[in-house]
This record gives C-alpha cells, sequence and structure tokens, in this order.
C-alpha cells in the first residue's frame, strides 16, 4: 500500500513541525494540476495532492476541535475522514473553477460540524507510557501553551460563526482569501474586510478580558 | 435668501481601501504563511492569541505518528 508521507520537517529543538505553505500563488497553481491529474486516476498526483492538503486539514480540525484528555486524537482521526472524504469524492469532482481547496474545506467544515454535534467527551485511551526520553517542551512550556492556545479557543468561540470560520481558514489552514471567500461564499473583498473585523472583535474582547 | 452648505466631503475610499483593512490583511498573511508579523502587531492581543493557536496545532510531537505519515491511498 503507497503511503502519503505529508513532509514533516524535523526539528531538533521544537519536535516535529507540520509542514506550512510557502507561497500562496505558486501553491494554488500546483493544486489546480494536482487535482486536474488526480481527478483522471493518476495515482502520483493523489499522493502529492493529499500529501498537501492533509497539514492544512489537519491545522484545521485541531484548531476547531481542540484536544480531548489533552491530545488531539479526535480532531486527527475527523482530519483523515476528511481525507477518505476527499478522495472518494474525487473521482466525481468538477472544476467549476472555485479553487480546489474550498472544495476540500467545504468537506471538513461538514465533518467538524458532524463531530461537534456528536462528541462525547469521554477519556481517550492511550498506549503504554514511552520508553525513552521526551524531547518535547517541558511541562512550564507544555501548560503555558496549552492555556494560552485554550485561552485562543475560547475567545474565537464567542465570535460570530462567520468570522470564527473565516480566521480558522485564512490564519489557521492557511488559506488565500479567494480560496476563504469560495469556501465561505465570500468575495475576496469581503472576506478582507470581514477578517479585519473579525481580528478587532478578537482584540476588543481580549482586552476586556484583562481589565476584568 | 439661499442658504450655502458646505459641501459634504467626498469619501476617499471604500471598506476594502479602508488603510486599516490592508494592514490586517498583511498581518493575516504573514500568520497565514507562517512568517514573522511585524513588532507592532507581534504587540496586537489578538495576533497574539492567533500565533499561540497556531503554534499549538502545528505541533506535533515526535512520537505522534499520526503527523508523519498517513496511508489512506487505497491500494495498487
Amino acid at each position: 500500500m503507497p503511503n502519503v508521507t505529508e513532509g514533516c520537517v524535523a526539528d531538533a529543538k521544537s519536535g516535529v513541525r507540520l509542514a506550512t505553505r510557502s507561497d500562496g500563488a505558486a501553491h494554488r497553481d500546483d493544486l489546480k494540476d494536482l487535482t486536474s491529474l488526480a481527478v483522471q486516476g493518476d495515482r502520483t498526483a493523489i499522493e502529492s495532492l493529499l500529501a498537501q492538503l492533509r497539514p492544512m486539514v489537519v491545522r484545521y480540525c485541531r484548531a476547531r476541535l481542540g484536544r480531548v484528555s489533552g491530545q488531539y486524537h479526535i480532531a486527527d482521526d475527523v482530519a483523515q475522514e476528511v481525507c477518505i472524504a476527499v478522495l472518494s469524492a474525487l473521482p466525481r469532482y468538477r472544476d467549476m473553477g472555485r479553487p480546489f481547496a474550498s472544495f476540500v474545506f467545504g468537506i471538513a467544515s461538514h465533518k467538524v460540524a458532524d463531530a461537534l454535534r456528536s462528541s462525547v467527551r469521554s477519556a481517550v485511551p492511550t498506549q503504554d507510557l514511552p520508553d525513552g526520553p521526551d524531547e518535547g517542551p517541558g511541562p512550564e512550556e507544555t501548560v503555558v501553551r496549552y492555556i494560552e492556545a485554550e485561552h485562543a479557543r475560547r475567545l474565537l468561540s464567542r465570535l460570530p460563526d462567520n468570522q470564527r470560520e473565516l480566521l480558522m481558514l485564512r490564519v489557521v489552514s492557511g488559506l488565500s482569501a479567494e480560496e476563504t471567500g469560495n469556501v465561505l461564499g465570500m468575495s475576496p473583498g469581503a472576506v478582507r474586510v470581514a477578517q479585519h473585523r473579525a481580528l478587532a472583535r478578537l482584540r476588543a474582547m481580549a482586552e476586556l478580558e484583562s481589565i476584568a | 435668501m439661499t442658504a450655502v452648505h458646505p459641501r459634504r466631503p467626498a469619501r476617499r475610499y471604500g471598506p476594502e481601501e479602508d488603510p486599516a483593512v490592508s494592514e490586517a490583511e498583511a498581518v493575516i498573511q504573514a500568520l497565514s504563511l507562517r512568517r514573522p508579523v511585524s513588532e507592532a502587531a507581534g504587540n496586537d492581543e489578538a495576533v497574539r492569541l492567533l500565533l499561540a493557536l497556531i503554534d499549538d496545532v502545528d505541533q506535533c510531537g515526535p512520537s505522534d505518528q499520526r503527523c508523519s505519515s498517513v496511508s489512506i491511498t487505497p491500494s495498487a
């Protein structure tokens, strides 16, 4: 069975970081070319396409669903379901002039909504404790990072749905204004105005909390 | 007698051309591409929160195999 390796970049100090996009326009062109080949059944193109999309989907699901018992298992499972759904839908995909990412995040948005509806926040069984040195960040850094991320999630959850979704897609998943607009049914200009308002609202909420 | 009203200043730009919108776009584009933000933006509480979230979701422990590889394409 061929593996889809997402191209993690190993970093000796910070562990393994998910691959990030380097250039927006080039990335979109790559995706467009890969998509047309993948729809025709080209296996290499399918693997490359999924390898490019998966990190974006994982980040989106993690940001929306958060951790359960300190782990991202549920979010990562949902991300995997999204990738499988994209793979299944690929033969039926028709290019209507919209970026492929908007098709993927349309699926991701529904999968996350399903997961939120059916979420049962129960303990997640874990494997045996790893036998070896933990090369990740120390406990204090881990806790601080966790608290800050949870604070961000809590404030984002208080934004109107459209503004929250917009920031998730643009900032966390790394979609362009055009791609985000296609997912949300907005023009790129409207996305830029809305993200400015979302940022201002987030800032106001954070400042209000720091005063209280 | 004719009243003379001062002419209303024409609006110089629509919301999309508002400099604040362009500044927000520059910050969000930098966050999106995981590039450093300006010092001023880095002091913005909203940006700091988004950076914390990005840092959290991008991180992936060395033992987390879900982040290192996946097998979701069908067998040949």
